[in-house]
């Protein structure tokens, strides 16, 4: 009798030290559909995806391919039972070919040589086949992250991969971009590939989806077939209330202008070409600007520069009327620029360090830290964190001497956001402020971001979302390869419209306001 | 100048195959500064072997034995970094320096207990192994050349086939750029570093065993071999990682330091009344400006000295 | 009984206790190998150092002897331990010290300067020698272990070239500075009688105060956050507006003064001099690494450490000699910062067998 499931995942438990990631998670996937796992971040479907693929072995509960039960040890078994699976953060080297890449770990060699011939033929017949264009012979350092999540793809259909997993497969790609994802995924599936869809995508799932498996805080929800559903419903089993996400806020009354870029170029490190290419733009107060784009054209280094942290190869930073193209990182901090860095662990806090001293970061050496000698003022360091840490609902195990890297992400990015308010910055810039948080979490952010505008604060928000993007700006400026390629108004600009100057399609000319 | 030449070749040979083993290390994701202790115990291991048979073995079996028991030694003592820096995570600097006290302290405990069970009153810390020494010799001309130079080249050219066209190489490097990579595509990434880090033993064992072989058919083990492995590991860097590079910098590195050796026959040099010290200074001083010349942009394997951790999220 | 069994220092001391335990125990098989007679004797006569003597005199004298080989182990551990803690492993502190040394002989027998300005002298050069390491390091991006290997090389031939000035004419060693320079030895404060030997003086007092004063700076300064805060997370370190290339060299020259200092300490006592035909780096640097990581990289620690691994090695001496050689003790000092890179497990495992009876209580 033929099985109606390739794959069934059985009462799945597994824990992490502190933490219960998958409890007892049932998931049944039928050949050739299209099959979404939704859930928050945090909800347990990298988990669950990993133990499907052989990377952490389940504490309890069976795996079922075809109805018969299976080990899955390491991803050599999955490969084996056909299962493949494109990482949310690709698993590429990056100083080997494409062509390298998709081979290694199934190599044919002859006399022990390497022989490529064959895979490159193959590789080539099936990018042709499910329209997957890819360059074998460019390095991955020198190719977009489009042409790598293909890579990626190929990887598995190379492997003659049954069963697709596909983890957050949008999360860096342009709308465009997803569209063509979301006809190749269909393609596959109308091959009898069976494709497991994560994502937190309420739209993607409806649009691609034949049904949908729900996880909660490491818990099973429930499955639902998308064409009996709505998002709403989808949402609050996801959330498990009804959640708004749309952000409450007044008009904004933008004022004086508080930060004015002019002409900043900022060289690359990796290519030729400029990380950032003469931008000009201010930011008022009273206002929150958005930089929109696709990650990796020039944000990073734009806020770099703005903050010092990389030198600008000419242009001119004025901030609240004085210049400070030439001033030091500590000098920018202290005349008024706040910053809630894109990557908390590698430049936001200190993780071996107590909370208390992180919460000191930027100003531990103000008198009210440092008596004269150089001696820190340990008492006064501990009332200001206490303060900050009941002000912003800093939650931690020890209060303010626990050490951060056991904090979670969540209450991480909260002591870094109380840090650089509290300093009272006249500029407040947001590098993706909410990346890899709950809704709950997002919720507290995005009302600190609005807050810090009706102060009278300008914020310059960086944010890859297109969503939080949309719901929090009050002025969009896209990024296109370094260079600010078109300005909106949230209200009235449509994501397939922001899509097309996110990708290079379209471009204006933009006058700084 | 063919006596520079030959010690060219001859310090060249050292600095290469010390080289080629960092690099292996180095490419599988493990950082081996123990290379200088791994080269004395090679050297241990060879110069005990060549005491113990030379003379009673055919020349070329010698040489064969004495290779064979100094790589040997070379891969036994890389265990100690590959277990302490593949399993326990431990700091691969710290456990590298150790491995270099304890290669000449053990060295020297090993020769000073053999010397003084003969003789209660020889305390000297020496290996005599003149005979076999002489079976390694290649006469082409007025050149004496050696087996170490045959070897350290083919090391090379095999080096580069291994890590460029094998399945071995791919592999390897992978687990050194990006292990959760491999891992995911089923490579197990501690058996790619305990073998990245056991072919740097060989090699390094090997290389050891060249350097003593410059000595006068004798060798003091309570001194060391002077720097060499990290000397190596500055062509390593200043190779780029690559076989074919680490060569071409191991030539100009060995002949730097030969010069100190031959400068007296060459009289323009010798005029200038440089004190000895300088030129024996030169390689460290010249490997000093090559690092700080080259450095900045660094081609290291990425993930090379962070332990690999299977279960972290 | 829990708290103290989850403090850090703790179980710091608990694995360099087995760390030393198991150090001991591949002296001791070494011995037995070697010849099995006289094992037992030989591991003891490393482990009672002088207390091996019969008489007061000689006891307090090998002891006293013992404490002036402490105090520069000691500096050159607090070398190692202040760069650690801001992410670097100075490897150079063995070079810092040799020209520390030659710097303070060169001060005393050419120059003809008192003790203190010598002592200065070579802390100067030790901070010339370290700055190097931290230039290369802060602006051409070289790896401070290759650097400063080179320069431990570099430093030990200009020191024979400078010290060549003050060599005995029949002798490869330099003039004692008792007879030639007695300005230059370092006071000895009444220490001399108390221990019955003309070495002891002010320097082992001097080091143990620099660990305070390394101790204090770390922990309760704002120099000791910034530094530490880079070398655990150099790139928060600079988006917090710490110079981190001005902080790299200043720690490397802090760093390089206190191992330079640590050679003035032992040659200003005279209890040894320069041996012209070194053609190794001493030891003394790289036995400060041991000392480091067997103190469990606390400064305080760094003082038992050091006296713990000197008193080995100057028992080494005690060996019988015409069985065993002394470089037994080296061996040991080399397999104790082995196992030191095992620590951190150590902890894991102890953490984790905590954990493990707490679950079983609850």
């Amino acid at each position: 009798m033929e099985q109606e499931y390739v794959i069934e995942m059985l009462n799945i438990t597994k824990r992490f030290p502190g933490i219960v990631a998958n409890d007892n998670i049932s998931l049944q996937l039928k050949k050739g559909e299209i099959h979404a796992l939704l859930g928050e971040n945090g909800a347990g479907k990298s988990t669950l995806m990993s133990v499907l693929f052989g990377l952490y072995p389940p504490e309890e509960g069976v795996i079922k391919k075809d109805g018969k039960e299976v080990k899955i040890n390491n991803p050599n078994d999955a490969n084996d039972l056909g299962i493949g699976m494109v990482h949310q953060h690709f698993k590429l080297v990056e100083c080997f070919t494409v062509l390298e890449n998709i081979i290694l770990g199934v190599e044919t060699t002859k006399g022990g040589i390497l022989q490529k011939d064959d895979a490159r033929k193959k590789v080539m017949e099936l990018s042709d086949k499910y329209g997957l264009a890819i360059d074998p012979d460019a390095l991955i350092s020198d190719i977009t992250v489009g042409m790598q999540q293909r890579t990626e793809i190929l990887k598995m259909l190379y492997r003659d991969n049954e069963i697709l997993i596909f983890d957050e497969p949008t999360a860096v790609l342009t709308p465009q971009e997803i569209k063509e994802l979301m006809q190749i995924m269909k393609n596959l599936a109308a091959e009898g590939k069976s494709i497991l869809f994560i994502s937190h995508k309420l739209a993607e799932i409806m649009e691609v989806a034949d049904r949908c498996s729900v996880l909660r805080k490491g818990k099973y929800i429930g499955t639902v077939n998308t064409s009996e559903t709505t998002m709403e419903k989808l949402s609050a089993m996801m959330v498990g209330r009804d959640v708004n996400f749309h952000v409450e806020k007044a008009p904004a009354k933008p004022a004086d202008v508080v930060l004015s870029v002019e002409n900043m170029t900022v060289a690359s490190k990796s290519h030729k070409k400029n990380a950032v290419n003469n931008v000009s733009l201010n930011v008022h107060a009273g206002e929150i600007v958005c930089i929109a784009g696709i990650d990796g054209n020039g944000q990073s280094e734009f806020v770099y520069g703005l903050t010092g942290l990389e030198p600008l190869a000419s242009g001119k930073l004025v901030l609240n009327g004085k210049d400070i193209t030439h001033d030091s990182i500590r000098k920018r901090n202290v005349e008024g620029i706040g910053h809630i860095p894109e990557d908390r662990h590698k430049h936001g806090l200190v993780l071996d360090y107590s909370l208390e001293d992180n919460l000191i970061l930027q100003n531990y050496f103000e008198e009210r830290f440092v008596n004269k000698f150089g001696f820190l003022k340990r008492k006064n360091i501990r009332d200001y964190a206490n303060k900050l840490i009941e002000g912003y609902d800093v939650r931690s195990g020890q209060g303010p001497i626990t050490r951060v890297g056991s904090m979670s992400g969540g209450n991480q990015q909260k002591a870094i956001i109380a840090r650089e308010i509290e300093r009272d910055p006249s500029l407040l810039i947001a590098v993706q402020p909410t990346r890899g948080l709950d809704v709950g979490a997002i919720e507290f952010v995005h009302k600190q971001l609005v807050a810090e505008r009706d102060a009278g604060k300008g914020v310059l928000l960086v944010s890859l979302e297109l969503d939080e993007v949309l719901d929090v700006s009050d002025r969009i400026l896209v990024m296109y390869e370094g260079e600010i390629v078109g300005e909106f108004d949230p209200k009235t600009v449509t994501e397939d419209e922001l899509g097309l100057y996110m990708s290079g399609a379209k471009r204006d000319e933009v006058t700084v306001k | 100048m063919t006596i520079l030449i030959q010690y060219t070749l001859v310090y060249a040979s050292i600095l290469s195959l010390v080289a080629l083993g960092g690099c292996f290390s180095e490419h599988s994701g493990v950082i081996n500064l123990g290379l200088e202790g791994t080269m004395v115990i090679g050297a241990l291991g060879g110069a005990l072997t060549m005491n113990a048979i030379e003379g009673s073995l055919p020349g070329l079996m010698v040489v064969l034995i004495a290779l064979i028991s100094a790589a040997l030694s070379g891969l036994v003592y890389t265990m100690l970094l590959a277990v302490a820096a593949i399993h326990f995570n431990a700091d691969q600097t710290l456990v590298g320096t150790a491995m270099n006290m304890l290669g000449v302290a053990f060295a020297t405990v090993v020769v000073k207990a053999i010397n003084l069970s003969h003789d209660s009153s020889n305390v000297s810390a020496a290996v005599k192994y003149r005979t076999a020494q002489s079976y390694f010799v290649i006469k082409i001309g007025s050149m004496r050349l050696s087996w170490f130079m045959i070897i350290a080249f083919a090391a090379v050219i095999i080096s580069f086939v291994v890590l460029y066209k094998t399945k071995f190489g791919l592999r390897l490097m992978a687990c050194g750029e990006h292990p959760q990579a491999a891992d995911s595509v089923g490579i197990n990434v501690y058996k790619m570093r305990w073998a990245g880090v056991l072919i740097s033993g060989v090699l390094g064992g090997l290389g050891g065993l060249t350097y003593i072989a410059i000595n006068n058919g004798e060798c003091e083990f309570n001194t060391g071999v002077c720097g060499y492995g990290f000397l190596a590991l500055a062509v390593m860097i200043f190779g780029k990682w690559k076989p074919q590079n680490i060569f071409l910098a191991s030539l100009l590195f060995g002949f730097f330091r030969a010069l100190s050796s031959v400068y007296m026959g060459i009289g323009w040099l010798n005029n200038m009344h440089i004190p000895n010290a300088v030129y024996i200074m030169l390689p460290y001083i010249i490997s000093l400006i090559v690092l700080a010349l080259t450095s900045k942009n660094s081609a290291a394997p990425k993930a090379e000295g962070i332990p690999y951790d299977k279960g972290a999220r | 009984m829990k708290k103290i069994l989850k403090n850090d220092g703790f179980q710091s001391f608990v694995a360099s206790i087995i760390c030393i335990l198991i150090g001991l125990l591949v002296g001791f098989i070494a011995l037995l190998i070697i010849e099995p007679s006289g094992a037992v004797d030989g591991m003891l006569a490393i482990i009672k150092n002088f207390m091996g003597y019969s008489s007061d005199v000689a006891r307090t004298k090998y002891f006293a002897n013992t404490l002036v080989y402490t105090a520069p182990l000691l500096m050159c551990s607090l070398s190692i331990l202040f760069s650690y803690k801001v992410g670097m492993f100075n490897i150079g502190a063995a070079g810092q010290y040799v020209v520390g040394v030659a710097a303070a002989i060169y001060a005393a027998l050419i120059l003809h300067w008192s003790w203190f300005p010598c002592m200065v002298l070579a802390a100067l050069a030790g901070v010339v020698w370290a700055v190097i390491v931290g230039l290369l390091k802060a602006y051409c991006n070289v790896n401070e272990v290759i650097s400063g290997i080179m320069l431990n090389w570099i430093g030990l031939y200009i020191t024979n070239i400078v010290l060549g000035a003050a060599k005995m004419p029949s002798s490869p060693y330099t003039y004692s500075l008792a007879k030639y320079a007695d300005t230059a030895v370092i006071p000895n404060i009444g220490l001399d009688k108390m221990f019955k030997s003309p070495y002891a003086g002010l320097a082992l007092p001097l080091a143990i105060l620099f660990a305070i004063v390394i101790w204090v700076i770390l922990d309760k300064t704002k120099l000791g956050y910034e530094l530490k805060a880079t070398g655990c997370n150099k790139n928060a370190a600079k988006y917090a507006g710490m110079a981190e290339k001005k902080n790299i060299v200043l720690t490397l020259a802090i760093s390089g003064g206190l191992a330079g200092l640590g050679g003035a300490f032992l040659y200003l006592t005279d209890i040894t001099q320069w041996f012209l035909g070194a053609n190794s780096v001493p030891d003394m640097g790289f036995n400060g690494i041991a000392a480091a990581f067997l103190g469990g990289l606390n400064p305080i620690g760094t003082i038992f450490a050091s006296y713990f691994l000197e008193h080995i090695m100057q028992g080494g001496s005690h060996l019988d000699l015409t069985t065993y050689c002394p470089e037994v003790s080296d061996m040991i000092s080399a397999i104790i910062i082995y196992l030191c890179g095992f620590v951190g497990f150590m902890k894991y495992v102890m953490n984790k067998r905590r954990d493990t009876k707490k679950g079983g209580e609850e």
